[in-house]
């Protein structure tokens, strides 16, 4: 098992050296003038023939495998380039907009599972009655639904007429106090800082502000958590070792809880890892709508703007958390199910 | 299971209940204004965007500035008086200004405003001039030059980049004591202290240079001698000055701070919220602002800022014109117009590269335009008559806008209502397109591409209305229009690949000249894309003029010449001139002694504005 | 099942899009047909059923939109499955090297998120539907790959494959008429499965404005224009329903087909199967 680990690991490097290389090779298709729009951002500035020695300054004329070898010199001095999307050096934007995301992931996390797991064994317990089709329906529509159409509805609904909800990291007057010296930031994330620093009134403003995007996100994903539950409850409910608890009188309260739902679980805690992994890098519209600042409505800008400095050092990022994300997910599938052998 | 989850419902709306006590007025000492982009750098002799010259205009200041909502008449603002040759302060005919600087003033960290100070940051700025920077406007009213490296090299004898390695140093020592008599008998002589007065020397008279000077044009801040050099900027000699030319944006110290003078400081810029954030000076030397604080903040979804200013978490925010029904009868908010002087116009060019992807087959054969296509006078013609320009204006711009007859904007001198313009009409579009080209036009069709950056609706319902009109004359006619993002529109349009632009203006200074020079002229920003044979023509029929009118100094004479260049602009139909438009300002009802200023980046005065119900 | 039966009315819809909504000109159906210069959104009436949003006809987009949602869904997904076949079929069947090398690729590939990835091609190779479906392809392939992959090593350890080898059947043959055909079922659940999030994708790119080309017929750039109305005029949140409803109506039929259609299709290929 060590080797195992040892050997995914190793391929990190080479993995994020790939990624880099495909990101590159992409960027590599646009012309000089292309990469200029990130200096040239309005028609005034298109003013003088200095436009064309920009193009010189940056070295965008140069052939692109030199370019990418200047881009790797670079980060191998440690130096991942100035992000003119986020305003500062790469890494350092990344770093401070990681914990938005993150947290946005790890509250969604909660409700995702939660929700899934008892309504996919409610689902179960009443499989094909009208019970069981309402809630596999509603889990479907949720999960058909693009994320963007259901935040605007939420947006609409709740902020619009009722004021919750609203958009942003922090309401005014708890940014004023986040921000100055008295708040320490230990985790990045509002929640989890506004816990530490003691301040309750700063930590339910947070919370206020993540419930929309947590809401959107919940809803349109928790559809397949439920369904593996269901199936796998399902397939549970089948087993010999619930008929013999059941046969041996059990109430079934007892039998649900005690026997059944916890080997029900087994698969669904692999897919879970696979959820956490996939909405790390799936919050960019939710973000983008609730305008929170985190590493997916800095992506979309980066992509948009073409900011290769902020794609190359957000792929690499996202490579890197990835990778290892679904390495933890590979070796929790040999934790949980003593079945699984890793090869 | 199922108490939890009641329990988790309960919780959520308590929550979002908690947020629900509005007060009266909120935050009635703090300002918040959202806008749609964040600066780009507080750097005032690097920005040229309007969120950055936003917040340069309320941190730093200059020595004049324009009278309330005028763009004509000034004010002094660090300078006691404001020169001109009634008080004997404009000399030599225009090529002298004096300007007698303010006492008692300090800059946000306590140091003293001097006539140094000044002086230092007008030459700090010349020398610095980075690529595609504002610069330019001082370098060409000093020394009628486009940028100090083309000064440099015209005095030298050779070029800027021959003179350098690739990391920057010198090539020869030689060439440092050359550069040094360069500053010593051009630059330093061009901004210079005598007593208490800071004195400027232009090569020839420039009309709108206190225009130029004026608070709203960032690049004439002024800056801290002391503190700019303790923060690593030019140190003020002439040793070594060619170190601290053209630093990259990220490179300037003066990219994320802001000392100066003016009646707001810095207290942040929150790059990852896109917020900047002010505070009152409360050592302002003038007329404190009533507002204790001011946050700008980028948003760029226009349903949020909305959302937001209905639920007075955002006392003003920016409005397309086309959301105008949705900002109209809001409760607790009220509209404001105003106009800037801006133009949108449509453009073409003469001479297409080749390469282009937007001439279909090349040739005029029914599924294409040769690259000269718009060289014939009556191809611009009949653009021109297709397109419907009122209904545009009502329609697309909900009313708020107005024809010109030229790309010079209404507000400026040298405007003329009553100069001719080309009505909306298809009978006579049909009539020029038949004579186009020798009658081949009519009779084999044609088939181009006409691009537009996106983002903007009004200038894609612009294409598509041209589109829609000249097809409708002659099913041969076909007109693709595509919609491109900004990066791929640059390429296209650097590289000449254009057919036609649609594109705007906004004015650097209020003169005539910044609007004729960049459409019309062979070297201007727009005129020199407009392919050889524009050029060409132009430097017979417009550059001369154009010279001229800018080195007269008596307005009605150099009125009489923008008349000329009209005209010419009008016979031969050099563009479309779509629309000025104009603007809308949505507003809580709380909003207090707001106004525009045309020229003022950013739409509010945040020192004279205050909040009560 | 429901599926079925959904899929089969959007199938009649797309195929009788020029009988429903007549397109104005033969050159370009895709193009929705501008029917008015304000950029303010006109409730349903009876010459636009739909109402009118971005200057177009909703109702004209639903319709021609059906033809592009297919159009996207099978031609990615057709297009990436072949692709993960040959893949992960080479990788499973010849293992060793030939599979690490192959498997580490589809691994990059993977590692960079699929939204930001689709975002970045589609920028730098421009809009047009064409360009959008080439980057949908490019990063969907690998999941289909995988699962060929995980199946054939399954399968390769069958008696029939062994037999046949031991027959001298040549391994392109073993592969094409033995080891496919028997894992080919869990690539089609998954193929159905994916035509549904890969609209969904399609309309994402759309609503943040790159992807199909403007007033090109796509239910997610209807949205787009939905966007900025969503919040409705002064005080009535509900005004401009109908932007949202008909394509947002449209689309989640849509995905809901063929999501149950994919469940349909698993109940009965292979019951046994979970994921």
């Amino acid at each position: 098992m060590i080797f195992y680990v040892l050997r995914r690991l190793l391929f990190l490097p080479i993995a994020l050296f790939g990624v880099s290389l495909l990101i590159f090779a992409m960027i590599g298709l646009l012309s000089p003038y292309q990469r200029l729009a990130t200096f040239i951002n309005s028609p005034e500035r298109l003013k003088s023939e200095n436009v064309d020695k920009l193009i010189s300054q940056y070295g965008l004329d140069d052939p692109i495998f030199v370019q990418y070898l200047r881009w790797l010199k670079n980060v191998f001095q440690g130096n991942l380039g100035w992000s003119y999307v986020g305003k500062g050096p790469v890494f350092e934007v990344i770093l401070e907009r990681f914990p938005y995301t993150l947290e946005l992931t790890i509250f969604s996390v909660i409700p995702i599972i939660f929700l899934g797991v008892s309504l996919g064994v409610i689902s179960a317990l009443h499989h094909n009655k009208l019970l069981d089709h309402v809630l596999r329906i509603f889990a479907v529509v949720g999960w058909s639904f693009p994320d963007f159409v259901f935040g605007l509805i939420i947006l609409m609904v709740f902020y619009s007429t009722l004021g919750l909800f609203p958009p942003g990291n922090l309401s005014v007057w708890a940014e004023t106090i986040v921000k100055s010296q008295a708040f320490r930031h230990i985790t990045g994330m509002l929640t989890f800082d506004s816990l530490l620093n003691g301040r309750l009134d700063i930590f339910w403003d947070a919370l206020r502000h993540l419930l929309g995007p947590v809401l959107t996100l919940t809803y349109v994903e928790f559809a397949f958590i439920l369904r593996i539950t269901r199936s796998s409850m399902l397939e549970v409910l089948q087993k010999d070792y619930v008929r013999t608890a059941r046969a041996k009188g059990l109430e079934e309260k007892v039998v649900i809880n005690k026997h059944a739902r916890r080997n029900a679980l087994i698969p669904v805690a692999t897919v879970s890892g696979q959820t956490v992994v996939g909405l790390l890098a799936g919050t960019v519209i939710v973000e983008t709508i609730f305008n929170r600042t985190g590493l997916g409505s800095f992506m979309a800008l980066a992509a948009q703007q073409l900011d290769y400095a902020s794609i190359m050092g957000g792929t690499l990022f996202f490579g890197f958390i990835l990778i290892l994300g679904n390495l933890c997910v590979d070796l929790s599938y040999a934790f949980i199910d003593p079945r699984v052998r890793l090869e | 299971m199922k108490r939890i989850l009641w329990w988790s419902i309960v919780v959520l709306l308590c929550l979002g209940w908690s947020g629900l006590v509005f007060a009266e007025v909120k935050n009635p000492d703090t300002y918040i204004y959202l806008s749609i982009s964040e600066p780009d750098t507080l750097d005032p002799h690097f920005a040229y965007d309007t969120a950055s010259g936003e917040i340069i205009n309320f941190v730093y200041e200059n020595l004049i500035a324009y009278k309330g909502e005028s763009v004509s008449e000034f004010v002094p603002r660090l300078a006691t008086e404001v020169p001109s040759m009634e008080n004997g302060l404009i000399k030599d005919d225009g090529k002298t200004y004096v300007f007698p600087i303010r006492k008692g003033v300090k800059f946000h960290n306590g140091n003293d405003l001097t006539p140094e100070d000044v002086e230092y940051s007008f030459e700090r700025g010349l020398l610095f001039d980075p690529y595609a920077g504002p610069m330019w406007m001082l370098i060409e009213a000093l020394f009628d030059y486009e940028t100090l490296e083309d000064f440099v090299a015209d005095k030298l004898g050779m070029s800027w980049a021959d003179m350098f390695n690739e990391d920057g140093s010198l090539k020869d020592e030689g060439y440092a004591q050359k550069l040094i008599e360069f500053y010593n008998q051009y630059i330093d002589p061009a901004v210079e202290v005598e007593g208490d007065n800071v004195v400027f020397h232009l090569v020839r008279p420039f009309a709108p240079f206190l225009s130029i000077l004026a608070q709203n044009s960032s690049w004439s801040a002024v800056l801290d001698k002391e503190t700019s050099v303790a923060m690593g900027l030019w140190d003020g000699k002439a040793e070594n000055w060619w170190k601290y030319h053209n630093l990259k944006k990220e490179e300037s110290p003066l990219y994320q701070q802001a000392i100066g003078t003016g009646p707001f400081k810095l207290l942040e810029w929150d790059r990852t919220q896109q917020k900047v954030t002010l505070v009152r000076n409360e050592d302002y030397w003038g007329e404190k602002p009533k507002l204790a604080k001011v946050i700008i903040w980028g948003i760029d979804e226009w349903s949020t800022r909305r959302a937001m200013l209905e639920a007075g978490d955002a006392d003003q925010i920016y409005t397309p014109t086309q959301y105008y029904d949705q900002v109209k009868g809001m409760p607790g908010v009220k509209v404001e117009e105003g106009a800037r002087i801006t133009i949108t116009a449509m453009h073409f060019n003469w001479t297409v590269s080749k390469e282009s992807k937007y001439l279909g087959s090349g040739q005029l054969d029914g599924e294409g335009i040769p690259p000269d296509f718009f060289s014939d006078v009556h191809v611009r013609k009949a653009f021109c008559y297709a397109f419907d320009y009122d209904t545009f204006i009502q329609e697309v711009l909900k009313g708020f806008g107005h024809r010109i007859p030229s790309v010079l904007p209404k507000g400026l001198l040298g405007y003329d209502e009553s100069l001719p313009m080309y009505p909306f009409d298809l009978e006579k579009a049909k009539e020029e397109f038949q004579q186009a080209w020798g009658g081949q036009v009519w009779e084999k069709g044609f088939k181009l591409t006409l691009l537009y950056n996106t983002g903007n609706e009004a200038r894609q319902t612009a294409c598509e209305m041209l589109k829609e009109n000249i097809e409708s004359l002659n099913p041969k006619f076909k007109i693709e229009v595509q919609g491109v993002q900004w990066p791929t529109y640059l390429d296209a349009y650097k590289q000449g690949q254009l057919p036609a632009f649609v594109i705007g203006w906004l004015a650097d200074y209020p003169d005539p000249h910044n609007f004729i020079f960049t459409y019309y002229h062979s070297n201007g920003v727009y005129g020199s894309s407009q392919g050889q044979a524009f050029k060409d023509f132009a430097k017979a029929n417009l550059n001369p003029l154009i010279e001229e009118a800018i080195a007269e100094t008596d307005p009605a004479a150099r009125a009489e010449k923008y008349t000329e260049i009209q005209k010419i602009a009008y016979e031969n139909a050099l563009g479309i001139p779509f629309y000025q438009p104009e603007e809308i300002y949505a507003m809580r009802t709380w909003v207090k002694g707001w106004f525009l200023n045309p020229m003022r980046p950013g739409e509010v005065n945040y020192d004279s504005i205050w909040k009560e119900e | 099942m429901l599926g079925f039966v959904l899929l089969l009315f959007f199938l009649a819809i797309a195929l009788g899009a020029p009988y429903i909504a007549p397109p104005k000109s033969a050159r370009d159906p895709y193009m929705m047909p501008i029917v008015t210069w304000s950029a303010n959104p006109l409730p349903p009436s009876p010459e636009h059923p739909f109402g009118v949003a971005g200057k177009r006809d909703i109702f004209y987009g639903v319709i021609w939109g059906t033809r592009t949602a297919f159009r996207i869904g099978i031609v990615v997904t057709v297009a990436s499955t072949l692709i993960g076949l040959a893949v992960g079929s080479v990788a499973g069947y010849f293992g060793k090297l030939v599979d690490e090398i192959l498997m580490r690729i589809t691994d990059i590939f993977m590692a960079i998120p699929f939204l930001v990835a689709a975002m970045v091609l589609t920028t730098i190779l421009g809009a047009g539907l064409d360009k959008v479906i080439i980057a949908l392809i490019v990063f969907s392939w690998m999941y289909s790959a995988r699962l060929v992959r995980g199946n054939i090593l399954q399968v390769k350890e069958e008696q029939f494959v062994m037999a046949a080898k031991a027959l001298g059947v040549n391994d392109f043959m073993i592969i094409l008429r033995h080891v496919l055909p028997n894992s080919i079922f869990p690539v089609l659940i998954q193929a159905s499965m994916r035509m549904g999030s890969l609209v969904i994708t399609a309309a994402a790119l759309s609503f943040l404005g790159i992807g199909a080309p403007q007033g090109y017929a796509d239910w997610g750039a209807l949205l787009n224009y939905a966007r900025n109305w969503m919040l409705g005029g002064q005080g009535e949140a509900l005004r401009y329903w109908y932007m949202t409803v008909f394509p947002g109506l449209a689309m989640v039929l849509f995905v809901l087909a063929w999501n149950l259609v994919g469940d349909a299709l698993r109940d009965i290929f292979d019951p046994r199967l979970r994921m």
